[in-house]
């Protein structure tokens, strides 16, 4: 070896180690935490591990872990439906058909995404109180919707446009509908960036704290971020344990989700954040 | 001349099908963020407590915010916020993404464990931070004592340095990943014959990182570092679980300013908030494009 392959081969090393370390430490210890029986045993070195911290979370309706957990998945899936609907539908308009403002509505759309959620979130609660949806899955999924489509049309777009105009084309020719071409044609082709756009709207849902803590009330609403972050003991100190293992849950999904998906999801980042 | 001109025209069906295509995105994003955007703005300009009648006050909540120090001690923590994790997930970001895109045994392991912290949700990292930096028994203070960094514990969500800092590495661990990604896409559309040239003439690891890894990662660099600052701007939620805005108020974002407005029913105030949020995190982005155009006219 030379003396330049050895110091590759530390930097490496070294470099490598510290990533994983960097990375996993603390989702070990979340894991770790959710599996002991105290969470102060670096002091006072006693533990015993066990599972009882996810039976009680799973089981204990008092904590409405499985409240939050399904209005989560409810709302999420819900969005993500109807975000890969509507901006599929939009990116086929602004990809593939000639029309006056076809540059325009993608940089519109664009636009709208800057403004920072706390500049639209007072009004909605507002808008909300009066139309009685304050504390509705509603009261999210609309908001998560108009948040979530920019990207997902940036996304689409990117995947649409790599399709060649002539299969259209023929199809029109054909006798075909606009909308028969989309679903016939562009959806199946497309299928990756769809997917992947899809996902990320998903776990963006699934993440988000701001509306939800502001726009619901309670559990028959409220999401896993808001619940994990609201989780009070019934005595006042914070149930490390079974909180560690509510959140091991949470994560759980969207880890695997991401580990099995990966390609997709760095595809999907890397669409939205080049053309963004 | 008449079918040049016929082909230069819409056809009308076409349009109409179009609009149809776009309008629902349209309808969405127009009532759930274009009006509440401006009906932002225009609370901004009322005092509206909720226990008092909307009155309109014009400009009077702008300066009652220029004027008091919490705006101002909020803005100076947002902006030091934001350049202390941007700078270390830029460092951190160059630094994995140069690993990973090296080949070593192991690399498909390692550019699938990064991104475990992006897939976590924002809350539930929070809440491990917290654990983590608990005074008595928290491992952090844990490791640093025990390591002999420091001789006694860190108080580390209760000291304005110490909250700082949390705040700021709990921000990087989460959002590294990111970066991460996307400049490894840049790397990995720089040609290796460049490297294999300069190879040839001889100039070493550090140099050709120096001479061209660097200057052709640039472009990329700076554009996730514009999504990283944009995103730091309105942080919310990591304040929220950790301090709490607090000690003294010293960890408030302008976020979480507006948020406790509202939380206190003064959606006057709050709107006020959010409008200054906006424009601050606007302002900052139009001077990172003016600098990205500046750069491209130097080359």
């Amino acid at each position: 070896m030379t003396r330049e392959e050895i110091i590759r081969s530390c930097l490496i090393f070294a470099t490598g180690l510290f990533l994983l370390a960097f990375t996993l430490g603390p989702f070990i210890w979340m894991i770790w935490i959710s599996l002991a029986d105290r969470a102060d045993f670096l002091v006072t070195g006693q533990v015993e591990y066990s599972l009882s911290n996810y039976r009680q979370v799973l089981t204990a309706h008092s904590l409405h872990f499985l409240d939050y957990l399904s209005n989560s998945l409810w709302i999420s899936t819900i969005t993500a439906i109807i975000v890969t609907l509507f901006s599929s539908m939009a990116a086929y308009a602004v990809s593939r058909m000639r029309f006056p403002g076809r540059s325009v509505v993608p940089l519109l759309i664009l636009a709208m995404s800057m403004f920072p959620q706390i500049s639209i979130v007072g009004y909605l609660f507002e808008m909300f109180s009066k139309a009685g949806l304050i504390n509705s899955h509603m009261a999210l999924i609309l908001p998560y919707i108009a948040w979530t489509i920019p990207i997902a049309l940036w996304i689409n777009m990117s995947y649409f446009t790599q399709i060649p105009l002539d299969l259209d084309k023929a199809a029109l020719v054909d006798g075909a509908s606009r909308m028969k071409v989309l679903y016939k044609i562009i959806f199946p082709l497309a299928l990756p960036g769809i997917f992947s756009s899809a996902l990320l709207v998903f776990i963006a849902c699934f993440n988000e704290f701001l509306f939800a803590i502001m726009l619901t009330i309670d559990y028959t609403a409220q999401t896993l971020p808001v619940g994990i972050a609201l989780f009070q003991g019934l005595h006042g100190e914070i149930p490390w344990g079974n909180l560690m293992a509510a959140s091991a849950i949470a994560s759980v999904p969207l880890v695997i989700l991401t580990l099995i998906f990966q390609r997709y999801i760095v595809a999907g980042l890397m669409g939205g954040a080049v053309k963004g | 001349m008449a079918s040049d001109n016929f082909l230069q025209q819409y056809e009308k069906s076409e349009v109409r099908t179009a609009w149809i295509f776009i309008a629902p995105l349209l309808l969405v994003v127009g009532i759930f963020v274009l009006v509440p955007v401006l009906g932002t703005f225009y609370t901004s300009l009322f005092l509206d407590v909720s226990y008092l009648p909307e009155q309109f006050v014009g400009l009077r909540n702008y300066t009652d915010l220029l004027s008091s120090p919490d705006f101002w001690q909020a803005l100076r923590f947002t902006l030091a916020y934001t350049v202390a994790a941007v700078t270390l997930e830029a460092f951190f970001g160059v630094m994995f993404a140069l690993l990973l895109n090296e080949v070593f045994p192991g690399r498909g392991l390692l550019r699938v464990v990064i991104l475990i912290p992006w897939a976590i949700p924002t809350i539930v990292s929070a809440r491990t931070w917290q654990l983590i930096y608990e005074y008595t028994y928290g491992i952090m203070n844990y490791l640093v004592v025990n390591s002999g960094l420091v001789s006694e514990r860190i108080n580390w969500l209760g000291t304005e340095f110490g909250a700082f800092s949390a705040l700021v590495l709990a921000d990087v661990w989460k959002t590294t990943p990111f970066v991460v990604l996307i400049l490894l896409a840049g790397l990995q559309a720089i040609p290796e014959d460049i490297y294999q040239q300069a190879k040839v003439d001889g100039a070493g690891l550090f140099r050709r990182f120096y001479k061209i890894t660097l200057p052709m990662l640039m472009p990329v660099l700076v554009i996730s570092l514009i999504f990283r600052t944009i995103d730091s701007l309105r942080m919310f939620d990591l304040v929220y679980v950790l301090t709490g805005g607090g000690p003294g108020g010293s960890t408030r974002t302008l976020s979480y300013l507006g948020f406790e407005a509202f939380a206190n029913d003064n959606f006057g105030m709050g709107s006020t908030v959010s409008v200054v949020t906006f424009v601050v995190a606007f302002a900052i982005t139009l001077v990172y494009l003016k600098a990205g155009k500046f750069s491209e006219q130097l080359k």
